[in-house]
């Protein structure tokens, strides 16, 4: 299996959550053994932003890093193990909730494919960006 | 048997949900289809751009002076010209204006507004020295922009890290070095922070709540000057088309990174350094409007109040001497901070204002009370932005076809608007044209 | 001849209003015109006092055009012609039946004159019946919403008075011996038995007591001031109700001086009930104009109490507060007016924040402050000089009456600052205040009034400058508090006196 980094640049609809990875320098870490629960948003989520946000963000790399931290959670959870909690601490520190089982939803996002499993954790594909809050 | 298009048609119009029970309930529907608490009428429109036009010449003073204060001023302890900016921060450029911004809002320069330095040359009487249009009072009026600071202060946890961080060790060192750099050539004032360590620390904070309302205005008046701009070529058709620019504005700069950086004998020390990653939204604004919105304070000389009676709330949340419950009328004094804001804003009407002033109520006489209306009709107007912003961030679009979101929206607007149940809520009047 | 002038000319004007074309602005320009000129007549009269004037006009009745001014007639003369004016000035320029109206006003203003210019007891009479009518019709035709009422209570008690009034004069001057005369030295100069002295002035005090009015003979007073016209109640209060005070000294302390002063400690319980009763009531309204009404009642107990005391400095104070009261409540009354024309309303609850200096009425707050202060007898305003000087001069006569008086005086501070605390400030409605603020035409009755209250205050000898000669003969009581007859029909001539 491929690290998490990899399945997302195979998978060809995670370019901008690459390309802001790089900016926010959390490769290294995501990188690392983990293991990581990803919530990974896919292009058209990052498209579907008002414009400028992603630019302002990309440009502040601090910033940048907490949203995207906001997107992971420690250890490696399915979709099973995820559902059985109200919400999970992120590595940002703001809770993430889950809000439905089925269809699963995280926070305002749908997850359009669970479970996808990788070297250093699992990744779940979602459609919109979540923030904290 | 009717055509796919008609079927689909009248399931586009047939409503998912049923309709809001809630005392607002004509609201939420505006706010749901995408409109703003403010009624969209061309009159409505062109008053709240226009207000804001005003607000946002004095606001470029305040930023810039509040950052002035933040970074330059610092901690002198007699700072009797702290609203004495220096020409380099008149002339600091805005980081959204100007043509070597990067996310470029409005489309005029980088520098102080040229009706701002207008204003500052000769104030309401005529060319004097700095020195007497300050002691006149002839000037913008600055402490507005210090008093909507101690609201932040004082109401402190609204939401975001910055209050929090600035209790943590990281923040006491920072300071630390940051005071022994600004007095390590006096030593009667670093005896006195040997002494009592948390005063000059508390200063640090008010300061770093300072250089925080700054970089917050900094945003909000460029977005104000292109507001206006875009309305003087009739670029917006509705309040609802002013609404969503301010919504795009806010997810724009969302990311700004909220810092304090201090110049002492030329080096820059950073007290909030931007690797802490506090973000413009949830650090600045999201605080800025609940403490200065919402909550603010009694005005100390407008009124008494019985604390023992229970006239005062006892929990800070409970708080409503915001704009979006004021009552307007300041009752004949003068002094208070809303008063100067709209004693500043009265300088910088522009002439389609004045004209609609002169043909009410009474006309020139009492266009400060009839501006300071306005002012909050462009305010709920700004709210309505912040809550659409923040349903687009945190919830569900306004046309999601999943009936259950939309009602998740509908349980936000409807705790939103709860807010303004009570009486001194101004959300009743400002859906009528008479409220003057 | 000059005499006459002060009477001709609101006579001439009130035959000639109804010439003029109705309702035009001409009518309300005319009446103040004609206001203004017997101002200035009064003021030329001032300076330069007139012999008596004696015309015959029906000698077989005793009824002769005794006309003559001393130092407590020409005040009031000034007062009544001043008060007109402002009165004038200070109705509403849409004033409907405009003719009518100031016909009436200007007829009121002819007979208060003539009464005071009157030197035959039966001509003081006609005056005196002359008022009747044209201020009924006012009141009635041109009143508020209860002003039927008004009127009716007003004429009865009113007409009562004149009854009463007519019998007492036609007493005296069939009294006289050697024949009926009416003349007010021949009347100053008789002696009555103590019986039909006794009758003589229970029944003046009956008649004057409605007028000026007094407790318990005030029944129609806070009805009709309320009720009648800003004008009207400027006039009624500021002038009409001096003729009683005036009735009082001229008829009561100079004509029947025993019967007065074995008398006068009643009097003067009657004067310091009549102060606190309206003291306390004004306390309690909540219409202000009302409040003004009562107030007003409670400075007219003052009166009685000084007349009653009857000693130099109480009698001069008398005069002097006759003026001082009669701007005040001029004054009060047409601010009273002002606020309700702007705001719609007189109730003090329905009212706050009027002093905002961006919608409210801050003029006008402002001067009705000047008002209440005056009322109160803050000193540096007339109402100090009037009420230092009658509760000086009376103290020495009757202390405990004089004392319920100051602490009805005390009271007047009470209501006007709950007055003024409620009314102007405190929280302007916004959804109501939709009135446009005062103009200067509108505020210049009201100017003028204020500044003679303040002139009055700071340089006293205006106000009693007047009556110190005329009055000291009168006097009852001297220092040393026994009773001495007064130097017997007194009446030196205008020219000695204003000297």
């Amino acid at each position: 299996m491929a690290t998490i980094l990899e399945t997302a640049a195979g998978a060809g609809c995670f370019n901008t959550l690459l390309a802001a990875v790089d900016a926010a320098g959390l490769r290294g870490a995501l990188e690392g053994p983990g293991p990581f629960t990803v919530f990974a948003p896919v292009d058209d989520a990052f498209a579907a932003l008002p414009p400028g946000t992603v630019e302002t963000l990309v440009d502040n790399p601090p910033q940048l890093a907490r949203i995207l931290k906001f997107h992971v959670l420690a250890g490696a959870h399915d979709q099973a193990a995820l559902v059985a909690r109200q919400e999970w601490a992120s590595l940002e520190g703001a809770p993430v909730p889950i809000r439905r089982a089925d269809p699963f939803e995280v926070k305002n996002a749908t997850v359009v494919s669970a479970d996808v499993a990788c070297d250093n954790g699992v990744v779940h594909v979602i459609n919109r960006v979540i923030l904290p809050g | 048997m009717t055509p796919p298009t008609a079927l689909a048609a009248e399931a586009a119009t047939k409503p998912l949900i049923p309709p809001s029970t809630h005392r607002y309930a004509d609201i939420i529907h505006r706010l749901e289809a995408g409109g703003s608490m403010l009624p969209d009428t061309p009159e409505n429109l062109m008053q709240i751009i226009g207000i804001y036009k005003a607000y946002a010449v004095p606001m470029d003073f305040y930023w810039r002076d509040l950052l002035y204060i933040a970074e330059q001023v610092f901690l002198n302890p007699l700072p009797a010209f702290k609203y004495f900016i220096s020409q380099e921060y008149l002339d600091r450029p805005c980081s959204y204006s100007g043509d070597d911004s990067k996310l470029r809002i409005w489309r005029g320069g980088e520098k102080a507004h040229p009706e701002l330095l207008q204003f500052m040359e000769r104030g309401e009487t005529v060319r004097m020295p700095k020195l007497l249009h300050h002691l006149w009072h002839d000037r913008v009026n600055m402490e507005f922009a210090e008093a909507c600071m101690q609201a932040m202060i004082w109401h402190q946890g609204m939401g975001g890290r910055f209050n929090d961080y600035l209790e943590s060790a990281a923040y006491r060192s920072n300071a630390d070095r940051a005071i022994k750099a600004y007095f390590k050539r006096n030593p009667l004032m670093l005896g006195l922070y040997k002494l009592f360590p948390e005063m000059f620390l508390e200063q640090v904070r008010q300061l770093s709540y300072t250089a925080n309302l700054g970089l917050f205005w900094e945003v909000m008046a460029p977005v104000f000057f292109e507001m206006s701009d875009i309305y003087d070529e009739g670029g917006f058709k509705g309040v609802p088309d002013a609404m969503n620019f301010l919504v795009n504005g806010i997810f724009a700069v969302a990311g700004r990174p909220i810092y304090h950086h201090v110049f002492i004998d030329g080096e820059c020390l950073e007290i909030i350094p931007k690797s802490e990653g506090f973000t413009w939204l949830y650090e600045a604004a999201l605080p800025y409007v609940e403490a200065v919105f919402y909550r603010t304070a009694p005005f100390r000389g407008t009124k008494s109040y019985n604390a023992q009676a229970g006239q005062v709330p006892a929990d800070q949340a409970e708080f409503h001497y915001g704009i979006l419950y004021a009552d307007v009328f300041p009752v004949g004094s003068a002094g208070i901070p809303p008063t100067l804001l709209m004693q500043d804003m009265l300088h910088f009407l522009p002439p389609y204002l004045e004209d609609l002033y002169r043909q009410h109520k009474r006309g020139e006489d009492d266009q400060l009370v009839q501006l300071g209306v306005t002012f909050q009709r462009s305010m709920y107007n700004v709210t309505s932005a912040v809550i659409q912003a923040l349903r687009c961030a945190l919830l569900y679009p306004l046309d999601d076809p999943d009936p259950e979101h939309l009602l998740a929206n509908r349980r936000f607007f409807e705790s939103q608007l709860d807010r303004f149940l009570r009486p001194e809520a101004r959300l009743p009047q400002i859906q009528t044209q008479d409220y003057r | 001849m000059i005499l006459l002038l002060p009477l001709l000319i609101p006579l001439v004007a009130v035959l000639a209003l109804p010439l003029l074309p109705g309702d035009s602005v001409l009518t309300r320009q005319s009446a103040a015109a004609a206001g203004l000129l017997q101002l200035l007549s009064g003021l030329w009269l001032w300076r330069h006092p007139p012999a008596d004037l004696t015309i015959p006009w029906l000698p077989k009745l005793g009824l002769n055009l005794d006309l003559g001014l001393d130092g407590i007639t020409l005040p009031l003369v000034l007062i009544t012609a001043l008060i007109t004016t402002m009165a004038v000035l200070a109705a509403s320029s849409e004033q409907g039946r405009s003719r009518l109206f100031y016909a009436l006003l200007l007829s009121t203003n002819l007979g208060l004159t003539g009464a005071f210019l009157a030197r035959n007891a039966l001509l003081f009479v006609l005056a005196y019946e002359l008022i009747l009518i044209p201020t009924t019709l006012l009141v009635a035709t041109f009143g508020r919403s209860q002003r039927s009422s008004a009127a009716i209570r007003f004429l009865l008690f009113n007409a009562l008075s004149g009854f009463v009034l007519l019998g007492v004069v036609l007493a005296m001057g069939w009294l006289h011996p050697g024949g009926v005369s009416f003349a007010y030295s021949d009347l100053a100069a008789d002696q009555y038995t103590p019986v039909a002295e006794r009758w003589l002035l229970a029944g003046l005090l009956l008649a004057f007591g409605l007028k000026l009015p007094l407790v318990p003979l005030h029944g129609w007073q806070p009805i009709t001031y309320s009720q009648a016209p800003t004008p009207v109640a400027m006039l009624l209060s500021g002038a009409v109700s001096k003729l009683g005070v005036y009735g009082l000294l001229r008829f009561g302390v100079q004509f029947l001086p025993d019967t007065w002063a074995a008398w006068s400690p009643w009097i003067a319980a009657i004067g310091a009930i009549t102060t606190i009763y309206g003291a306390l009531n004004a306390v309690a309204q909540l219409d202000i104009r009302r409040l003004v009404a009562y107030s007003s009642l409670a400075h007219m107990g003052l009166l009685a109490l000084a007349l009653a005391a009857a000693t130099p400095l109480s009698l001069q104070g008398a005069v002097v507060q006759m003026l001082a009261h009669g701007l005040i409540t001029a004054l009060l009354f047409c601010l009273v007016g002002t606020i309700e024309r702007h705001t719609g309303s007189v109730m003090i609850p329905e009212m706050s924040g009027l002093m905002n200096p961006y919608r409210g009425l801050p003029f006008t707050m402002g001067l009705m402050l000047l008002g209440l202060m005056a009322a109160a007898g803050v000193p540096g305003l007339a109402g100090f000089v009037g009420e230092l000087l009658v509760f000086e001069g009376s103290w020495v006569a009757f202390p405990w009456p004089t004392l319920v008086c100051m602490l009805a005086s005390g009271l007047t501070a009470v209501y006007a600052v709950r007055l003024f605390n409620r009314v102007g400030f405190g929280r302007l409605d916004n959804e109501r205040a939709d009135w446009l603020n005062t103009t200067w035409p509108e505020r210049f009755p009201a100017v003028v009034l204020a500044a003679l209250l303040v002139v009055a205050g700071i340089w006293p000898a205006t106000i009693t400058g007047f009556s110190e000669a005329s009055v000291t003969p009168l006097a009852l009581r001297h220092t040393d508090l026994a009773y001495t007859a007064s130097a017997a029909g007194s009446q030196s001539t205008t020219a000695e006196l204003l000297a």
